[in-house]
């Protein structure tokens, strides 16, 4: 299945690449009068395979061996240089995806146990607000009040000398945290979800017997549904990176990706769709541990 | 014991609001009932007539919007002994005309959180209950011998984990399930539906309550499996005599069950006595409405000797434009000339008619 997935993926983006006008030796040669003639030529010097599909087999067989090739921008190794910056967004969405949920779960939670109470009311159409707010237009109104009232410049290339900083880090998280557009969905998923399990019987036989009907609605009510969110938000959490790792200067793999586009720098392009890919899949891949650990038609002895 | 009855609901009124007629759901209006410690009262009635919400107020257990909850319901057991709608009223002001409630304003959250000091130590640990459908009234996520063990847990002196789950065991014995120890860490999706009320039976009588609340615990089973649950019913009342209020469309079971019974119909109670004068069809002091039931619902009697079942004539009473006279006037056969100008305009009140039975009727008495 996930083999599968990344075929399906990689394929698709190929495609992509192909269709799409300007090619790596254009932009590699900008410098040097790109005729089609000098391009040709570095195309022969470096023995690309001349039809698109004998390209994508050629790249999906050295694939296979685990080799990604190299950055035609840089001359990096692929693989390694996007494992390096991976790290840096999955801290990214993982820490705006916390950030989502620190704010999503309460109002979600509150206003399912309580209904929608004024308080509440307002809480969820903020949410919906906040979800509307674009994510680059929120990155450059964090950096201006940023720069105009506190003097700092809170891009986080500027404090790679000095390691990172709390600061550096939280901005970045707090703007994708909130400008993902996911919130509001979270809420309203959460809410239904809860409501739903609390006017289930056996929550009411929870009452009747005194138990917390927190501790009964917690795996239908709220595990399964925010494991499924973060399963299935975890693209839109990618997507946003790429905005907001622009905007912050934040070195991780979507600004790779933008850079990577611009030129045409299809194996590493290639490289971090197959990454973002595989992240997108152990999202969902940890929902179905969570789903079978929670299965009620699984007795445990 | 002192004496005087564990439970006691005196005038009980809970209504629901209904936003799209924007009027008064008269779900229970007005019940009066009480079980003796020891008995089992049988609660009878069509769909509909507000036995469930009868049983649900007693717990607490009402939740919906803005449902309000009057009278008294009086709670007396070894160790407790109080009103459990004790100051209610301060959360709801009512406005009355004519003895009838036109509206209502609520302070649901002040409400909700007074119900729960309320019934604080009197859920699970003082009345347990027994739901309808079994396989939908356990928590599917967990396994029944947990569930058991946490209610013992939560309300009983044991504290210690091992000897909740021993004494849960204990209790799956004693509703004769097979085989208690690996029963035990089934989930109720591993279980029949029979198997899983013998659970809830379990789970309810494991925190050794002083009252047992029981909706229709058979309505939900295949016949075959529901006189098993009625008999495992007998077999525990007599060996633990809790007292119960159990609840059913059934008469047989009724019949099988209780000491007691009260009759209800559009929101209150029309007879209330001993079982087996109710429940007999040529009782001197009856309910027209009891009577019309007893020919409505096929007995073994009746299955046995053929007998020709009689259908109450007209429509369940409509909870909220409930008619100035007897509730059940409308399809009441029995009306004579004599009484009938009282019936169609004076609601009878529930009056004793003889030693320990009661009936609102004007056929027994008169204003
Ligand atoms: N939460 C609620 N909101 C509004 N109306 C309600 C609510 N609960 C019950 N009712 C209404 O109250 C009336 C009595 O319901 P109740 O469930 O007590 O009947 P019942 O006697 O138990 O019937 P059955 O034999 O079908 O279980 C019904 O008309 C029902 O629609
Ligand atoms: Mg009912």
């Amino acid at each position: 299945m996930a083999a599968l997935l990344l075929l399906g993926v990689s394929f698709v983006v190929f495609i992509i690449l192909f269709l799409s006008p300007g090619n790596p030796f254009n932009a590699l040669l900008k410098e040097q009068a790109a005729t089609g003639a000098v391009s040709d030529a570095a195309k022969r010097g470096l023995s690309v395979p001349s039809s698109w599909y004998t390209q994508y087999l050629s790249w999906l067989g050295n694939i296979l061996k685990g080799d990604f090739g190299n950055s035609i921008q840089t001359g990096l190794p692929v693989l390694s240089e996007v494992i390096r910056v991976s790290i840096n967004t999955v801290y990214l969405t993982a820490g705006s995806m916390i950030m989502t949920l620190v704010l999503a779960v309460p109002i979600a939670v509150l206003s399912a146990r309580r209904g929608l109470t004024p308080t509440n009311w307002f809480f969820t159409i903020f949410t919906y607000v906040v979800s509307a707010i674009p994510v680059f237009w929120f990155g450059y109104i964090v950096i201006y009040i940023s720069i105009h009232q506190f003097g700092v410049f809170p891009l986080a290339s500027s404090s790679s000398s000095q390691g990172w900083s709390w600061f550096h880090f939280m901005l970045p998280v707090i703007v994708l945290g909130l400008g993902n557009g996911t919130i509001s969905e979270v809420v309203r998923y959460l809410r239904e979800e809860m409501s739903r399990v609390f006017a289930e019987e056996y929550i009411l036989t929870a009452r009747a017997k005194g138990a917390s009907i927190w501790k009964h609605s917690f795996k239908e009510g709220f595990l399964l549904p925010i494991t499924e969110i973060i399963a299935s938000k975890i693209p839109f959490l990618l997507g946003g990176a790429v905005v907001v790792e622009q905007v912050f200067s934040w070195p991780g793999m979507g600004r790779m990706a933008w850079q990577a586009a611009q030129y045409r720098d299809y194996p590493l392009i290639m490289g971090i769709t197959v990454v973002a890919a595989i992240i997108v899949r152990m999202g969902s891949l940890m929902q179905r541990v969570v789903q079978i650990m929670v299965n009620p038609r699984a007795s445990r002895e | 014991m002192s004496n005087g009855p564990v439970l006691a609901i005196e005038n009980l009124r809970t209504y629901f609001f209904s936003r799209s007629k924007q009027a008064f759901i008269r779900s229970v209006d007005g019940v009066t009932l009480h079980i003796e410690k020891g008995k089992t009262l049988g609660i009878v009635g069509e769909s509909g007539s507000g036995k469930s919400v009868t049983a649900l107020s007693t717990m607490g257990l009402i939740s919906a919007e803005p449902g309000v909850i009057i009278g008294k319901i009086g709670l007396k057991t070894e160790t407790v002994q109080k009103n459990l709608l004790r100051d209610l009223k301060d959360h709801v002001k009512i406005n009355m005309s004519t003895g009838r409630i036109m509206s209502v304003y609520k302070d649901s959250l002040g409400w909700q959180k007074k119900i729960n000091r309320l019934m604080k130590g009197i859920r699970g640990k003082e009345i347990a209950m027994i739901f309808q459908n079994p396989k939908l009234s356990m928590n599917p996520f967990s396994s029944i011998g947990k569930q058991i063990a946490e209610s013992i847990l939560l309300n009983t002196s044991i504290s210690n984990r091992n000897e909740a789950k021993d004494k849960a065991i204990y209790w799956l014995e004693q509703v004769k399930m097979d085989s208690p120890r690996l029963r035990y860490y089934n989930n109720p999706y591993g279980l029949s539906g029979g198997m899983c009320q013998r659970a809830m039976i379990a789970m309810a009588l494991s925190s050794e309550p002083s009252l047992l609340i029981a909706d229709e615990p058979t309505t939900g089973l295949d016949a075959t499996i529901q006189s098993k649950i009625v008999d495992l019913l007998a077999h525990l009342k007599t060996s633990f005599g809790v007292t119960t209020m159990l609840i059913s469309h059934d008469i047989d079971v009724i019949k099988s069950l209780s000491d007691n019974v009260a009759v209800m119909y559009g929101g209150t109670v029309l007879e209330h006595g001993p079982a087996r004068t109710i429940l007999t069809s040529d009782y001197k002091y009856k309910h027209p409405y009891t009577a019309a039931l007893l020919s409505s619902i096929p007995s073994q009697e009746h299955i046995r000797e053929k007998k020709k079942l009689q259908v109450i004539e007209g429509d369940v009473l409509d909870t909220i434009n409930i008619p100035d006279g007897c509730r059940f006037f409308e399809r009441c056969n029995k009306v004579t000339d004599k009484i009938k100008e009282q019936c169609e305009h004076t609601e009878p009140d529930l009056r004793e008619v003889f030693p320990g039975h009661k009936v609102r009727c004007f056929r027994f008495f008169r204003t």
